[in-house]
């Protein structure tokens, strides 16, 4: 005989968005679940773990130490050809400025915080079918062998990017293209030797086609160095990719690796449709991640902290509906639906630029004083020595 | 499929599977070979450990 457990909000997932979800869905009164199939929340990460300030505080989260491990001053972009260009917060106001995070502790903060709320954490409980039941369903889990069900009213799917329970819950959030899911690869490593420590490093170009590389430096000598690339534009596994970059990087001529972490990226934009009938998806399994960067803690929990309120609302009301579950998908791209279209819009630019167009864009933007740049200066800049890129960067707009 | 050894069950696979065929355990991939009919290969190609193989 299985046994079930009811709640109002079953959140399935306990990354940033889905602790989130949970969080704000206990504060507003709801009985909340919140589930994960690992052992350790947090472990394996699969990212880069940089976070900016802005973010954080639109979320509502407050920064703490044991989480941080370095505050940053800027930004280097690397062309195909070595030239780069030097973004610091003294000569250029960075809206992306903010922290290294360690995923392992700060993701388990964000669910400390949602258990604090109210919500109940099981751990090492996997969903394994989701069925409709009336005005809710019913989700299927296994906890160690043990299998059970759990009845909700309202289902949270916060189950990363092979997110099975929106799909099972009858919502299409598959990808068509194939070119919308980035292959991730990145090693922390000790023995980095950047040029300054407080600067992350992005490197772009054929180095990691559909992609770029990152180095993200974390306390001390530590970084983390990984790429993400586009797997029908690559020669090769993301991993060789990777190793070449470490071999050939003067930064990393002495640097170790201590971790390897792995894991796709949703780049393709917000899913269409992320609610249904006692529904909604979050995080990375609604692909709330910035397609420019591939950063997807913040927009993830901005996606969690709408979902949970909107979640705690209708439980109040009574009303699990699609129609009023709406209300999640308006706030949440009245808060960031703009600013992923644009980047979208960026990215796209970016990938139909080649190694020599890229090394253009770098030189025409390399001695701009961009405390006095305006706009019409860098595209004047730009056409001096690429034409073809200004081009391509009109044919988006 | 053939997963190698090395596999580290990121998920990578499952997420660009236009068909919803794989599932991810904690240390094990899942194909629904009846669902797996297209012969895609999005998720050999995508693998960033290279870790899978059609049979």
């Amino acid at each position: 005989m299985i046994f079930m457990i009811k709640t109002d909000v079953l959140v399935v997932g306990s990354g940033p968005a889905g602790s989130t979800a949970a969080k704000h869905a206990a504060l507003g009164g709801a009985d909340v679940i919140l589930m994960d199939k690992k052992a350790e929340i947090g472990a394996p990460k699969r990212c880069a773990e940089g976070v900016s300030k802005n973010g954080l505080k639109r979320v509502g989260v407050e920064v703490n130490p044991r989480w941080v491990t370095r505050e940053l001053d800027g930004v280097r972009l690397v062309a195909p050809d070595g030239t780069d260009v030097w973004l610091t917060t003294d000569t250029i106001e960075i809206p992306e400025a903010g922290y290294i995070l360690e995923r392992k502790i700060f993701d388990k903060y964000m669910a400390m915080d949602a258990a604090r709320a109210g919500a109940q954490i099981f751990i090492k409980t996997q969903a394994k079918g989701v069925r409709k039941d009336g005005d809710g369903f019913i989700v299927t889990c296994e906890k160690m062998g043990e299998l059970f069900e759990i009845k909700c009213k309202i289902l949270i799917a916060a189950d990363g990017p092979e997110s099975h329970v929106a799909r099972w819950a009858g919502l299409k959030t598959t990808y068509n293209k194939p070119k919308n899911m980035e292959s991730g690869i990145q090693y922390e490593m000790c023995n980095v030797k950047l040029q300054d420590q407080n600067v992350i490093e992005f490197f772009f170009g054929s180095v990691a086609p559909g992609g770029y590389v990152w180095i993200f430096p974390k306390e001390g000598d530590i970084a983390n160095v990984g790429l993400a690339v586009i797997a029908e534009m690559a020669e090769k596994p993301a991993i060789e990719y990777l190793d070449d970059f470490v071999k050939t990087n003067p930064a990393l001529k002495d640097a170790q690796p201590v971790e390897m972490n792995v894991g796709g990226d949703p780049v393709g934009g917000i899913h269409k449709k992320i609610y249904s009938d006692n529904l909604m998806v979050v995080g990375d399994a609604a692909s709330q991640v910035n397609p420019l960067t591939g950063g997807g803690i913040i927009s993830g929990m901005t996606g969690g902290m709408h979902a949970g309120k909107v979640a705690a609302d209708a439980i109040k009301d009574e009303d699990y509906s699609a129609k009023r579950l709406k209300e999640y998908d308006t706030n949440l791209r009245d808060a960031i639906g703009d600013e992923m279209k644009k980047y979208l819009k960026v990215k796209d630019y970016l990938l139909s630029l080649s190694d020599k167009e890229l090394n253009s864009v770098a030189v025409a933007f390399q001695d701009v004083e961009f405390e006095k740049a305006n706009t019409e200066e860098l595209v004047k800049n730009l056409i001096k020595v690429s034409p073809k890129a200004v081009l391509k960067l009109g044919k988006l707009f | 499929m053939i997963v190698k050894d090395w596999c580290s069950y990121c998920g990578e696979c499952a997420g660009i599977c236009p068909k919803n065929c794989i599932e991810v355990k904690e240390t094990s991939l899942v194909f629904d070979d009846e669902e797996c009919t297209e012969n895609c290969d999005f998720c050999v190609q995508a693998c960033p450990l290279h870790a899978l193989e059609k049979e």
